[in-house]
């Protein structure tokens, strides 16, 4: 033990210790009479700190949200292993540039947009297990049966000017989504544009992209979650690293499907 | 009548889904808005509060009487949780702004915790304090920074910052009976 123990008692109550140390602390807290008495006094002193909160009201459709995701915490042990997998996944992916397409049918729907603005909010600590074994880079060989099942234009949000077009080929009874933007804003340090399916609100990961200089930018992405799927969203959004699990950015471009 | 959160949590700890929800409705405001407090961040937030209910549902035996008030509890398991997400998550700085304005439509009928008054109570108390003692409960209390941590930021003693944070404390206890005593003001 290098320091008094009684010192770290603060540090113990704002969870700042490493697991040897608040082992050590607890043990030391067990037969020392005076930190007990101090960690009793401080927490009934700051028991009221917390109703000095300025009460918020909480994000929209949250309550949904995180309901659902806690009942079915008890299956997301198996879950986390795709994490890893998911972030490896994520190096693999190409980043190309493409001249942007032509203008394809709107399928503009404000109404529509404002409810997938709500869809994509936060969804808390949601788990995605990811099952991606293609090889997306792969997919340019098998052009000869691909078949477009849809094209759609997305709506860049509110003071966005960027565009973006999204094409679901068929492949090899995989869809395969094919992005490609233009007029992006340029990315600072890691950030990176991510494409976003999602289903009923829950948003899956579709791809992550940067533009070059001229800020276009372009993925293809083999979809490919485990069961069945109906996607009714697509999105983009600007996220702080590759590897965000679920939407922390704005969503810059979006379409119902 | 009222049912006890003590009566509530036993029934979710049986996997009653149903007194998750009563309970859920009952704290996510207060939870949602202390996260919030220290995290400033809805996004984070969110996810606290989140990770909050399914420790509730997903670990039995977590409260017992012995661990006081159940609320007390709750929020100190929510403040525990905020600085844990706020130091794994440090690099994703982002705020959710406007898709957040939009209000939720929600059960009314079962009662929520409201604070409003208290919540006015202990600021005035807190605005009475000396600056600097605002400033390390700030940072020990909501920022839940280290002991050397609040040494760095305030320049003071390492050695001095456990005996400062209790005398702010006992100051705002002081300075919240006198309030009290006032009386507030609608």
């Amino acid at each position: 033990m290098t320091k008094n123990s009684c010192d770290v008692l603060l540090d113990y109550f704002n969870d700042q210790l490493t697991c040897e140390e608040r082992k050590e602390f607890e043990a030391h807290l067990q037969i020392c009479k005076d930190c007990q008495d101090e960690l009793k006094e401080l927490q009934e002193l700051t028991a009221d700190l917390p109703y000095s909160s300025e009460p918020i009201e909480p994000s929209a459709g949250m309550r949904e949200r995180v309901l659902s995701n806690v009942l079915q915490a008890e299956n997301s042990d198996m879950a986390m292993e795709g994490t890893e997998a998911e972030k490896n996944k994520t190096s693999n992916e190409r980043v190309t540039e493409i001249i942007p397409g032509k203008k394809v049918n709107k399928w503009y729907k404000p109404l529509v947009a404002a409810v997938l603005v709500l869809s994509l909010i936060g969804n808390g600590a949601a788990i995605i297990y990811i099952n991606q074994d293609e090889d997306v880079a792969d997919s340019g060989s098998e052009t000869i049966r691909d078949t477009i099942q849809r094209m759609e234009e997305l709506q860049p949000s509110e003071g966005v000017s960027a565009q973006a077009t999204a094409m679901m080929i068929e492949q090899n009874k995989n869809t395969n989504l094919v992005v490609q933007a233009s007029d992006l804003p340029p990315l600072e340090g890691e950030e990176t544009y991510q494409v976003w399916v999602v289903e009923d609100g829950k948003p899956y990961r579709a791809g992550t992209f940067v533009p070059n200089n001229n800020g276009l930018g372009a993925v293809s992405y083999v979809i490919n979650y485990e069961g069945n799927h109906k996607w009714d969203t697509i999105a983009i959004t600007k996220e702080p690293t590759a590897n965000s699990k679920t939407p922390q950015g704005n969503i810059l471009l979006s379409s119902p499907l | 009548m009222r049912e006890h959160d003590l009566d509530l949590y036993r029934r979710i700890e049986a996997q009653d889904e149903n007194a998750l929800e009563l309970l859920y409705d009952r704290y996510e405001k207060l939870l949602f808005s202390f996260a919030f407090r220290m995290t400033n961040n809805k996004f984070l937030s969110e996810e606290v509060v989140q990770e909050v209910f399914t420790k509730l549902w997903t670990k039995k035996g977590m409260y017992d009487e012995s661990k006081g008030k159940f609320s007390s509890w709750l929020l100190t398991i929510t403040r525990n949780t905020s600085i844990d997400l706020l130091r794994k998550k440090k690099e994703t700085p982002y705020e959710l702004e406007e898709r957040d304005a939009l209000l939720d439509e929600r059960p009314s009928t079962e009662e929520v915790v409201e604070w409003k008054e208290s919540s006015e109570r202990i600021c005035t108390a807190v605005k009475e304090l000396t600056s600097e003692q605002q400033e390390i409960i700030e940072l020990f209390y909501f920022k839940g920074m280290s002991q050397s941590k609040i040494a760095t930021t305030c320049n003071i003693p390492l050695g001095t910052v456990k005996g400062r944070v209790r005398l702010a404390l006992k100051h705002l206890r002081e300075k919240l009976s006198n309030v009290q005593e006032r009386g507030v003001r609608e």
